[in-house]
């Protein structure tokens, strides 16, 4: 009998019941699209900010110590180099997966054909990587200096027609020297000489501007450092720092093992840092500051700022669902009033009532959650170009919500109802 | 008059005598202009605030000398070209080349406060300087010396002019107070910095400076016409955008906002849709009354202007709710977010108040017109 009775509200009150499910599902889908974006903008944003460029920098440990007790003045970094063989090691460290681009550089210094001294610098463009783990990466400065603009000609393309004379020349250097792309340029390193040919025109706004940038191995020719490398940029994705990290950055040891471990696991700054060391001989990996810490600022304030948004449009849902529901419930008194009169037990009239209002809560939450699921990736798509990863916590987060706020909606009118005498009720005169 | 009256009259007890149902409307209605006027205000105020945020990434123009001369006096000539609600901080830089324990160090001298706003991102180990004669430290050059947080070090420097007849040239010096040590993953690792009046002293001479960072904060458009404007207007300074920073600061700043629009709007169209509902399923429940009504003799054209008066002074009344919640809302983000409060957009209070009562017209419309529309007998059997 009471299957009975449900089925018939359901199919012949379809009319409201499909209006419940339709609110309860708008409340559900703008929960999760509101869940999903919040969880997942930290990493999009993060993503968007390796528009500034490395965060860390990986310089040989010697250099500074020789540089002092040779006086070597120039030559970069005075004798001492990372190898370019260990490279592929930064993206076998715990955290590889952070590890989202790196270019190694090595600064020659090279005259030209009037004795003018200038800075070639070898780097990787779009370096194509194979890891021994397997992985395929596209490394370099192309995606790393994005905020360079090419004046004349293109980016020098490494997996496609440039060969080993190709370069790139700064925007001022090239007003000097009168050169665009197309043209060739002479320079003569410290063990031998190489006629590059120039393929496009870069403009950074900085010093760069008076720099060429060739391929690593082409610099490394002219200076007879085969192997060498100067340092290297990262750009990973990390975590904001917080009052552990910035114990760690300083001291390692001076942790316990167990903060060691979250500090080791977690992708801070430090952490990474430390980890690059580790496969990197003799290198000193060190964040720049102006990057990281601003990375850390922008990401905490966006977080924060999604958050709130999230809990405001979780109350208007949750309010928005309640409010139906009370309205909805209030409606049938007649019907209650009715029921009650041919000698239902409150206890069964509500029971009823709250299995009809569940039933339409549980299709109108499913419904919403793909609905919601639809949102996020529409959010995802048209702002960050990629889709969101919906984490699983939404699920159970978005259930509980809409049953929760479900009781509390039916509740409050479920008592009203039942407190009515039923001759009032049918009289109509509430 | 008497019409009116009674208009009137029969709103008011409606709203009185069915008071849980309409407390209920007025809820809905509520949260749907809180939730537009709150994200509304947030979505205007996100790039001035988060743009404010950006500035950690530190100096976006740097102004160099386009001549000989180039002093503090050129820089301020520059500054009066910005709105100066825009300036975040400005720092004059003059590098020397000095000696600290007979080797070459390049040393800076600035104004400490500019420096702090133009570059927030340095981490100093210790105190800024703030009193002549003490000077910040990079961190290689700590090192490289081993000099910590409280040492002395003496600074000498030796004047250009060449000695005339014979006199031997007396090496400047000044005994310094490391205060602080700075750290930054930068080439200013390698510097030392003092004021720009110590630096002057130390050197013997004044006046000139080599660059001037600015930090500024506004959109990449406001800043080229800056930039233009200054180099057009000031002859002795040569303003250049930091590209690194502009660059990437239009490309991420925008993003968020676009994230923050498409937020709001599916917020705001799914809190709507509720409020819309709601207000349907409370109107509809009146069916039966309408019929009566119409029994007994009132026109279609009545009864739907009474519900609908109904129901706007209902979207008016939360619409002026929704307004203040939804500043007190927005006002509350932007202090715990951003720790610096809002401003109050008067114009939002119409529009929320008219798009209130628009969604709640609108959303009653349809369930009384369906009403009315069915023969009275048939509403009244409840059909």
């Amino acid at each position: 009998m009471f299957l009975r009775m449900i089925k018939g509200t359901l199919f012949r009150q379809w009319k409201k019941m499909i209006m419940i499910a339709f609110t309860i599902a708008l409340g559900a889908s703008l929960a999760t699209a509101m869940l999903s974006v919040m969880l997942d903008v930290e990493d999009k944003v993060n993503q968007e900010l390796k528009t500034y460029g490395a965060n860390i920098t990986v310089v040989p440990k010697e250099s500074s110590v020789l540089n002092n007790l040779y006086e070597i003045e120039d030559g970069g970094s005075g004798g001492a180099y990372l190898r370019e063989d260990e490279l592929g090691k930064i993206k076998t460290i715990f955290w590889a997966f952070n590890i989202v681009d790196y270019a190694p550089f090595l600064n020659a210094k090279a005259t030209l054909d009037d004795g003018s001294e200038i800075t070639v610098v070898g780097t990787w463009f779009n370096h194509h990587i194979e890891l021994p783990t397997g992985e395929q990466l596209d490394a370099g400065v192309v995606s790393m200096r994005s905020w360079w603009e090419t004046e004349s000609g293109e980016w020098l393309d490494e997996q496609g027609n440039a060969d080993e004379n190709s370069a790139m020349i700064g925007t001022a250097l090239a007003y000097k020297l009168n050169l665009s792309a197309g043209d060739t340029l002479h320079v003569k390193g410290t063990k031998s000489d190489v006629t590059l040919k120039i393929t496009g025109v870069y403009d950074a706004g900085g010093d760069e501007d008076d720099e060429i940038y060739v391929q690593l191995a082409t610099a490394q020719k002219l200076d007879g450092l085969e192997g060498c490398i100067d340092s290297i940029e990262v750009s990973a994705l990390t975590t904001p720092d917080n009052e552990l990290a910035e114990r760690a950055a300083k001291d390692p040891s001076s942790l316990t093992v167990s903060q060691y471990e979250t500090w080791y696991c977690t992708a801070y700054v430090s952490s990474i840092c430390y980890q690059i060391q580790e496969v990197i001989t003799d290198s000193v990996a060190s964040p720049v500051r102006q990057v990281a810490d601003s990375e850390g600022a922008i990401l905490e304030k966006t977080k924060l700022l999604m958050v709130l948004i999230t809990i405001l449009s979780l109350i208007g849902a949750s309010l928005g669902i309640c409010n139906l529901v009370t309205a909805s419930v209030m409606e049938r008194s007649g019907e209650i009033g009715l029921m009650k009169a041919i000698g239902a037990q409150n206890g069964a009239v509500s029971g009823l009532v709250l299995t009809e209002i569940f039933i339409t809560a549980i299709v109108g939450g499913i419904l919403g959650f793909f609905a919601g699921w639809g949102f996020a990736q529409i959010i995802g798509h048209s702002v960050f170009n990629s889709s969101i990863n919906i984490s699983p916590i939404v699920i159970p987060m978005v259930s509980v919500l809409v049953v929760i706020v479900t009781l509390i909606g039916s509740i409050p009118a479920i008592r009203m109802l039942l407190r009515l005498s039923p001759a009032e009720v049918l009289h109509g005169g509430r | 008059m008497k019409k009116r009256k009674m208009f009137l009259r029969m709103i008011t007890a409606s709203l009185m005598r069915r008071r849980s149902r309409m407390l209920v409307a007025l809820l809905s209605i509520a949260i749907g202009a809180t939730v537009l006027s709150g994200l509304v205000t947030i979505y205007y105020d996100v790039p001035r605030q988060m743009g404010a945020q950006f500035r950690n990434y530190g100096a976006n123009m740097i102004f160099t000398a386009a001549d000989e001369d180039f002093t503090y006096d050129d820089v301020e000539k520059g500054i009066s070209q910005i709105d100066s609600g825009d300036i975040v901080g400005v720092a004059p830089y003059r590098y020397e080349t000095v000696r600290i324990r007979e080797t070459p160090v390049v040393a800076a001298g600035t104004n400490m406060e500019g420096a702090k706003a133009t570059s927030p991102f340095w981490s100093v180990d210790g105190q800024w300087c703030s009193a002549p004669e003490e000077m910040l430290i990079g961190a290689s050059i700590a090192e490289k010396y081993r000099l910590s947080v409280g040492d002395t070090v003496e600074v000498t420097y030796t004047p250009e002019e060449e000695a005339e007849d014979g006199e031997v040239t007396v090496d400047n010096f000044i005994l310094f107070t490391v205060t602080g040590i700075l750290d930054t993953g930068g080439s200013e690792e390698d510097y030392i910095y003092m004021s720009l009046d110590d630096l002057e002293t130390l050197t013997g001479t004044g006046g000139n400076i080599d660059v001037a960072e600015l930090s500024i904060s506004a959109s990449a458009d406001a800043l080229t016409s800056y930039m233009n404007k200054i180099n057009q207007n000031v002859g002795a300074v040569n303003a250049r955008l930091v590209k690194r920073v502009t660059a990437s600061e239009t490309t991420v700043l925008s993003k968020l906002q676009a994230l923050v629009l498409l937020v709001t709007v599916v917020v705001l169209a799914l809190t709507m849709i509720c409020v819309a509902t709601t207000m349907t399923a409370v109107v509809a429940e009146r069916r039966k009354e309408i019929g009566l009504r119409k029994a007994i003799g009132a026109s279609d054209k009545s009864i739907i202007t009474e519900f609908m008066g109904e129901s706007m002074l209902l979207g008016l009344l939360g619409g002026i709710i929704g307004s203040v919640l939804g500043f007190i809302f927005a006002q509350q983000v932007s202090i715990n977010v951003f720790s610096s409060s809002i401003s109050f957009r008067p114009l939002l209070v119409p529009v929320t108040i008219l798009v209130s009562i628009a969604v709640t017209g609108l959303s009653s419309l349809m369930p009384v017109r369906s009403a009315t529309d069915v023969d009275p007998a048939l509403v009244l059997k409840g059909e």
